[in-house]
């Protein structure tokens, strides 16, 4: 199976973060991008169904600035096959359409049978480029996947956790399946690996190329307006009771009286 | 002027490092310092990674590193836990005299099988009459034929009750002192080795501390290490890779006591005020922080020279003797910000003083390194 694993850089965890001057954005300088969150999770699904059926492959492509590398590195360090960075417009861009746009065009010269990918980046959560690229590739799409597995070469099963219950699904190959969840938690990168990760070639698609191919598309159709911080939290509040019933009441006087959650 | 700047692959192994110590180590110190318990999952987990032997060449199985990665990837461990840092790292040290003394028949032969599964390693130096007078060691080697008979007790080794692998130093004729000395290499199954119980520790009690007595262990002659002359510059040379990284724990015990302090000063007020805002805090923040900076470009120097083929004697001495006390006293000005807090078990800053106090007396004690120091300084001299 040719798997197409798609990945986009996140700051860390960690990351202090602040706005640009423009106040539109995110400002990338002295923030860490990795792979992480549910991208993370899709690479280790990817490489569990490369390992449960000989012969396949795994294939990382990012779409955006620079960072890429890295991530596309750790993906390698991993147990990636190959790597392609789909370079972004100069400018930058956070269009996830922009960005389905770019990724589909890499696709077309790409083997492809399941193309996999977080159900939604850990940063900004929008979740919508795997739909995307589906569309616009012309195959079937499924979001907030689990228990993904391969049912022969030419189909998938997988589970889908909703409200209501969890389904499960069959579904066919080529398709474009965002992940809720691997089987297993990530797993870490080993040092010797890490090392060869290195030295590994990185497929890079540049922007006159991908600008070439989208043509009037190749403009980015939302651009951010305002980006903030959540206000700092303000410090919690200890009730000291001796009995639950004081605490209960002491407890409803300030929901009441100073937060006003109710009359 | 020196660049202090780290390679990208530099950096990435001391990620997979930080993300090791943080995720799998971390959430266990706590627990482990306080119930001393070996955990042998975590140890495992380091060795699937390659953390463990760092400094074996990749041909034999290990990770191959230099001497700077090794101090970055140390550092992180450290950070998140002194004691298991010191078991995942004693392999390095056990491993270094085949490195360093070993033929290639000998390396092949005992490092492809070791590292190609989960073992540990111990290096038997120090025995209970002595460890800082290495050329004194008592433990006897008596030819057998055409190999040797082991006898005699070496003591505070580091994975002991666990170690597949031990490297010794034993003596043909201690009369010689330092020149009657060789290395051996002695599998953990040999007939007549005697583990000793686990000793109970201030601190490093993730890691696993025994006596290890020989009791006429026989071994072939191919199991020597070097002529029957080479054992003690074996274990000098040893050392003189090992302290390095003993310098990047030292400042992963530093570097933590300083965050917990920095953070709990951002927190705890008195007077009114967040104790960050006094400047006794202030003041004390600012030396711990000298302190770990000049202990990380120390280290980083040491490494530095050793990888572009210095001896590193005086460098390593410096780097390791420095740390290691600045580790102690930033965990010790940790305990005064936390105040009683800090003199509590249940709060992190007690166990690096502990842990910290050990950076000192092993792998060399303090007063070795400041007896090398000065004479390799005064050798400038004379």
């Amino acid at each position: 199976m040719e798997i197409v694993v798609l990945i986009k850089p996140i700051p860390e965890a960690e990351s202090r973060l602040r706005a640009t001057p423009d106040g539109r954005g995110l400002e990338p300088e002295g923030v860490k991008f990795v792979l992480a969150g549910y991208d993370e999770s899709a690479v280790e699904q990817a490489l569990l169904l490369k390992e449960s059926l000989p012969g396949s492959r795994v294939h990382a492509v990012s779409f955006g600035p620079a960072r890429c590398e890295e991530t596309l590195r750790a993906a390698i360090a991993l147990g990636a096959d190959r790597a392609t960075w789909v370079e972004g417009p100069p400018e930058g861009s956070d269009d996830p359409v922009l960005a389905a746009r770019a990724l589909a065009a890499a696709l077309q010269t790409v083997p492809h049978d399941l193309v996999l990918g977080g159900k939604q980046a850990g940063d900004d959560e929008e979740g919508i480029v795997p739909g995307a690229v589906a569309e616009l590739l012309g195959i079937p799409s499924f979001g907030y996947v689990t228990d993904l597995r391969s049912s022969g070469p030419s189909g998938l099963t997988f589970l889908r956790p909703t409200e209501a219950g969890v389904e499960r699904w069959e579904a066919p190959l080529p398709c474009v399946v965002g992940l809720q969840q691997a089987w297993n938690d990530p797993r870490s990168a080993k040092l010797p690996n890490i090392l060869k990760s290195r030295k590994a070639p990185i497929l890079k698609v540049d922007w006159p190329t991908t600008s070439k191919a989208l043509a009037l598309e190749a403009k980015p159709r939302s651009i951010g307006e305002k980006f903030e911080l959540p206000a700092p939290r303000t410090g919690a509040k200890m009730i000291e009771f001796k009995t639950p019933e004081e605490a209960a009441e002491k407890l409803v006087r300030l929901l009441r009286e100073e937060a006003k959650v109710f009359p | 002027m020196p660049d202090f700047s780290l390679t990208a692959e530099q950096e990435s192994l001391r990620d997979a490092a930080r993300k090791f110590a943080r995720t799998e180590m971390a959430p266990k110190a706590a627990e482990c310092d306080k119930s001393a318990r070996f955990p042998e999952e975590i140890y495992r987990k380091a060795w699937e990674l390659g953390l463990m032997n760092l400094n074996v060449p990749t041909e034999y199985g290990g990770s191959g590193l230099g001497a700077l990665e090794q101090c970055l990837i140390v550092e992180e461990l450290a950070y998140a836990c002194g004691g298991m840092t010191t078991s995942i790292i004693a392999n390095c040290l056990a491993l270094e005299p085949i490195l360093l003394g070993g033929t290639a028949e000998q390396k092949s032969r005992w490092l492809n099988p070791f590292c190609a599964e989960y073992h540990l390693a111990s290096f038997c130096l120090t025995e209970p009459g002595g460890g800082s007078d290495a050329a004194g060691l008592q433990t006897r080697a008596r030819k057998d034929g055409d190999g040797y008979v082991l006898s005699g007790e070496k003591c505070f080794i580091t994975n002991g009750p666990h170690a597949s692998l031990f490297t010794v130093f034993a003596t043909l004729d201690p009369s010689l002192r330092s020149k009657g000395i060789a290395a051996f290499i002695v599998p953990g199954d040999a007939p007549g080795i005697v583990r000793g119980k686990d000793e109970d520790k201030m601190g490093h009690r993730a890691s696993s501390t025994s006596t290890i007595r020989f009791e006429g262990v026989r071994i072939p002659g191919a199991q020597r290490l070097g002529g029957e002359q080479d054992g003690f510059s074996i274990a000098m040379r040893t050392l003189d890779q090992t302290r390095t990284p003993i310098g990047a724990l030292a400042t992963g015990i530093a570097q933590a006591a300083l965050d917990h302090s920095a953070r709990y000063s951002l927190e705890r007020k008195s007077f009114g005020k967040v104790i960050a805002e006094h400047q006794a805090i202030q003041i004390k923040l600012a030396n711990m922080a000298q302190a770990v900076h000049a202990a990380r470009l120390l280290t980083w120097h040491a490494a530095w020279s050793i990888d572009h083929g210095h001896p590193g004697t005086l460098e390593s001495s410096i780097a390791k003797c420095f740390a290691s006390d600045a580790a102690l006293r930033v965990a010790d000005e940790a305990i005064q910000i936390f105040g009683g807090y800090g003199y509590m078990r249940d709060y992190p800053v007690e166990k690096l003083m502990r842990d910290a106090k050990l950076t000192q007396i092993y792998e060399g004690s303090n007063e070795i390194q400041r007896i090398v120091t000065a004479r390799e300084l005064l050798r400038q001299y004379g």
